[in-house]
């Protein structure tokens, strides 16, 4: 898979990525992984091992469903769905992690003269 | 998060193994195609597109093992694991299982067993709606109270008064009248057997008479017709009205609707049957079993008059002296019990002021309240202690089976102290093993427990025949309901956790380093035997305390069978009569019983024809006062002795010997002066170096009667073979003024009861066609019948012991062997250097005695403290009986030393040079 950008994802922002990828409409697991390599205009590598795990996780946690359907080159797949309780995690999840990049980034960027 | 995905996510992952693993697969198998394909489209070759695919994705039998463990499976795959593989390794070594369930299935069986005994008799309630809200009124008064007459159950107190639970019928009208402290107060009163004809077939049947709110206090709807109602309970005899039980209705009317409306006799006094009682339900009085036949209080004075103390009136329902009825309430929801009962006991003063006569000096009864859900429970009444020791025992034969286990447990963990080493080394965590150990624990616990639980099924019957008489059906049966299963489910629980977790807890102490050589002897081995032995010692001392209980108690029935009664047992039968006073008012049934006293001596084959008021050993005496000649009779209370009404033959019939004076015969008649025959005891006692024969006593209450000693026979027992013989007088019974309400006819005969019966029945029914010939059966039966719990105490402990015996021998023996196997280099070396074999012999022969002595001298001190417990259980030796200790013991140091026999062959026969190379 591409690999041209060298950002690592961070522990536990995983299962946001996916949720979010989801929101956006029913995916298989890998249009999960095309989706955000897509968004991420390729700088994301995400292990694709540790993919299905995740999406069984959040299924087990009732975030997505899974559903059986069909591609679009006409080949059975399980397609993953966001939940009413999908969103609001979601939601909960993208504030809190915008709040967090904020701080972070307030902190890194002070410069020694605002002190 | 919503736990109801989890839950429906963790049930596939469990219960659809297969299916989610094939959809992982076919995800995977998409993903892959899918990702192959994009790559062969951007230049790949198919073939290096799909390793890339491959590699990347990992393998998927790892992704379906995360997969099924993000939907939690994780520990029911283990869990399952762990059991296919317990499952495996008992497989494998069969005789193991087959000694560890089969110990365990005995353990838990036999507690099961008595378990399922002891809540029948000890915690099963009434079957009425909220039995807790049921109070049973109870009372007790100083020495010398107002209350001298009672019938029905009562006992002295320790400081001299007396205590009861019953009322006189005009006390419990008053009470009932004015008591607004509780629901309401209801009356009954348990009759013993009486006489009731169906269709002319005439049978015995107990009976309960109970007040008109009766049915609607205790709530209980019949499932037929109606309950006894207030109309029925009116003025005397106004209510010839009886509720039958539910085995009744299938016994004699095979469950016919038509059954309302039909007439019975009832001691020969025509009774309309109302209703039929709901199944399951057993009257107020106890929870065990239930009386056939339910009648109003208004038809005492009919259906069973009686001449009673201080009257002349054989009603009972205006007698103020005589207390008999019991009763009980439900308590006012909101209301203490102390409440209530204070407001009773003001009721009760006035009742008793009200209707009894009354000095300065008189003492009235305070009342109290007990638990009445179980009503007056006769069963735990003196059972209570017995079964809980016998829980007791049983609990240490549980413990016995445990410590077996755990021993043998012990030593297969040092024999896997490779696998475990091999299962550390590849990662597994400690607690990962302790679990591993502890599933197959309680797996051999559970498997132990349903072993266990059939086995108690199967003799579920075992101890309610043991403790109902011979001749008569099961006094109440065992049910197997759910309280029993959440026992045995419990037990085999607690059992395997018990006996589990040393030898899981040894496991997962193995050292990896060690364990993986071949043949380690390393540092734990000592401590491994500590363990072991420790094990082996706590199992010696049960055993000594199983085998000292079951020495003390075989030996009492063993005394009991043996004791000297005083009279001959042998080839006597016995049956009863209760000819109803409906017909045979007080002296009445005298001319009867001459006439079938005639009949029965014509029938070939009987000797000789006895009769008695009371059986002998049947567990009831008869009370009189004695004032003998010279001394006056004192207001405060007179000397009383026992006395028995009986017949002409009777001394001759049971060879009881007349030492002095004469027996009774023809020249003693109903108008001659009153004559009795007194034992050795009651002349020693009264007549201290006097000649009693030509003296005179007198006894009675309310009617003084003179009597004249005109004989002295020997000392026979009389109601206890555990009692000895007290001062006892025998008066014939055609003397008896009131005549003898139930005879009981000793014949002396070398026929069998099957035999003699359908004769006996003939000669009855020739003088009485309504007059059932009541449980016949011989006076030997009798005796044994008097024992029952001495029985079932000595056939359970004695199966205790050897059970506990052929445990010890297990244990000694598998300790001894693996002590010997692990010693294997040492022995060898010590037969190299020059010890003989004997000598190498008796060095394993002295640890298994030391460890047994150890054991043996543990197990006296807890035997000596069962003894104070069981003490008042024994019969003819002491509880800390000297020969039964020293025989217990040397019996444990005996089966230890023929246990570690072959062990010590074992070691003496040790091939220095093979055992040298094996190292």
């Amino acid at each position: 898979m591409a690999k041209d950008a060298g950002v690592d994802l961070l522990q536990g922002t995983l299962d946001m990525l996916v949720l979010k990828a989801v929101s956006l409409g029913p995916l298989h697991g890998y249009g999960v992984l095309l989706r955000i390599l897509q968004i991420s205009q390729n700088r994301l590598e995400i292990q694709q091992g540790s993919l299905y795990p995740a999406l069984y996780r959040l299924e087990h946690e009732g975030w997505i469903a899974g559903e059986w359907g069909q591609s679009e080159n006409k080949r059975r797949a399980r397609y993953y769905r966001l939940t009413a309780a999908g969103r609001r995690r979601l939601e909960a999840e993208t504030k809190k992690w915008n709040q967090f990049a904020e701080v972070i980034g307030v902190i890194l960027n002070t410069a020694r003269e605002e002190l | 998060m919503s736990l109801g995905s989890r839950i429906a996510t963790w049930w596939r992952a469990v219960s659809e193994r297969d299916e989610v693993d094939r959809q992982v697969k076919e995800e995977f198998e998409f993903h892959i195609e899918s990702y192959v394909e994009d790559l062969m489209r951007s230049g790949v070759p198919r073939e290096q597109a799909l390793r890339q695919a491959r590699a990347e994705l990992g393998s998927l039998a790892a992704g379906r093992e995360k997969c099924r463990a993000a939907w939690g499976s994780r520990l029911m795959d283990e869990l399952w694991a762990d059991l296919r593989y317990a499952l495996r390794m008992l497989g494998r070594s069969p005789g193991f299982a087959a000694i560890a369930v089969g110990s365990l299935a005995l353990g838990i069986g036999v507690n099961t067993v008595i378990f399922t005994a002891a809540q029948h008799m000890l915690l099963d309630r009434l079957a009425v709606p909220h039995p807790e809200q049921l109070r049973l009124l109870w009372w007790t008064e100083p020495h010398l109270g107002v209350v001298e007459s009672m019938w029905g159950w009562f006992d002295d107190l320790p400081g001299g008064g007396q205590t009861s639970t019953s009322f006189s019928y005009p006390v419990y009208q008053q009470l009932r009248k004015q008591s607004s402290a509780m629901e309401s107060l209801f009356a009954f009163k348990p009759l013993d057997r009486q006489t009731v004809t169906v269709d002319g077939h005439p049978e015995a049947v107990e009976a309960e008479m109970v007040s008109g709110n009766y049915y609607s206090s205790l709530g209980v709807r019949p499932q037929l017709g109606r309950g006894i109602q207030e109309s029925d309970d009116g003025s005397p005899g106004s209510g010839p009205v009886v509720v039958i039980s539910d085995r009744f209705w299938m016994k004699e009317f095979a469950r016919s609707a038509n059954v309302i409306g039909k007439t019975i006799l009832v001691n020969v006094t025509p009774m309309t049957i109302v209703g039929v009682n709901p199944r399951g339900f057993t009257g107020a009085y106890s929870a065990q079993g239930t009386p056939d036949i339910f009648l109003p209080f208004s038809m005492q004075p009919i259906v069973v008059p009686g001449n009673f103390t201080g009257s002349a009136s054989s009603s009972l329902l205006t007698n103020i002296d005589e207390w008999w009825v019991l009763v009980m309430g439900r308590m006012k929801p909101g209301l203490s019990d102390r409440t209530a009962v204070a407001s009773l006991n003001v009721l009760l003063d006035a009742a008793v002021r009200a209707t009894m006569p009354m000095n300065r000096d008189s003492q009235i009864p305070k009342l109290l309240m007990t638990d009445g859900s179980r009503g007056q429970n006769p069963a735990a009444e003196g059972l209570a202690k017995p079964i809980s020791v016998l829980l007791g025992l049983g609990g240490f034969v549980l413990l016995l089976a445990c410590a077996n286990l755990a021993n043998l447990l012990l030593a297969r963990a040092s024999a896997r102290r490779r696998e475990m080493s091999v299962r550390l080394a590849l990662g597994a965590g400690r607690w990962r093993i302790l679990r591993q150990m502890m599933t197959e624990s309680l797996l051999l616990s559970l498997l132990g427990g349903i072993a266990g639980l059939m086995l108690a099924y199967a003799v579920r019957n075992a101890i309610p025949r043991m403790m109902s008489d011979s001749w008569a059906p099961p006094a109440f049966s065992a049910r197997f309901d759910w309280r029993i299963f959440g026992f045995a489910a419990g037990v085999s629980i607690v059992t395997g956790l018990i006996f589990g977790l040393a030898p899981a807890w040894e496991a997962t102490r193995v050292q990896v380093s060690s364990g993986l050589k071949d043949s380690a002897q390393t540092a734990s081995h000592r401590r491994r035997g500590l363990a072991g032995k420790t094990i082996v010692v706590i199992e010696v001392a049960l055993s000594m305390l199983l085998v000292v209980g079951a020495g003390l108690f075989v030996q009492t029935l063993i005394q009991l069978e043996h004791a000297r009664l005083g009279f001959r047992p042998d080839n006597l039968l016995l049956f009863e009569l209760q000819p109803p006073q409906t017909r045979y008012r007080d002296a009445a049934n005298i001319p009867l019983y001459r006439q079938l006293e005639q009949k029965l001596s014509a029938i070939p084959g009987i000797q000789s024809v006895a009769l008695t008021g009371l059986p002998l050993i049947d567990g009831n005496v008869m009370i009189h006062t004695f004032i003998s000649e010279g001394q006056q009779r004192k207001p405060e209370g007179n000397p009383v002795v026992l006395s028995n009404d009986v017949g002409e033959s009777f001394f001759s019939t049971y060879r009881i010997p007349i030492v002095a004076g004469r027996g009774f015969n023809a020249s003693d008649t109903e108008t001659s002066r009153k004559v009795a025959v007194v034992n050795e005891s009651l002349a020693k006692k009264y007549f201290p170096r006097l000649n009693p024969i030509g003296r005179t006593f007198e006894t009675g209450f309310h009617e003084p009667v003179r009597i004249e000693i005109v004989g002295v026979c020997g000392d026979a027992k009389y109601d206890r073979v555990r009692k000895d013989p007290e001062p006892t007088y025998y008066a014939p019974y055609w003397q008896n003024k009131h005549g003898v309400q139930q005879a009981t006819f000793a014949l002396a005969t070398r026929l069998d009861a099957k035999t003699l019966a359908p004769t006996l029945r003939q000669a009855v029914q020739s003088v009485d066609r309504n007059l059932p010939v009541l449980d016949v059966r011989t006076q030997d039966e009798q005796i044994a019948a008097s024992m029952q719990h001495e029985r079932v105490f000595a056939n359970l402990t004695a199966a205790f012991g050897a059970l506990a015996l052929i445990l010890a021998c297990i244990g000694i023996y598998g300790i001894m062997a693996w002590t010997v196997s692990r010693r294997t280099l040492e022995i060898g070396i010590r037969i190299a250097v020059g010890a003989p074999s004997e000598q190498v012999q008796a060095m394993v022969l002295r640890e298994a005695a030391w460890m047994t002595s150890l054991g043996v001298a543990a197990g006296v001190g807890g035997a000596l403290a069962l003894g104070r417990v069981v003490a008042s259980l024994l019969y003819g030796l002491k509880a800390w009986d000297p020969a039964t200790f020293a025989g217990s013991a040397t019996m444990l140091i005996l089966v230890a030393l023929g246990a570690s026999w072959i062990p010590a062959r074992r070691a003496a026969g040790v091939d220095p040079i093979r055992a040298l190379r094996h190292e």
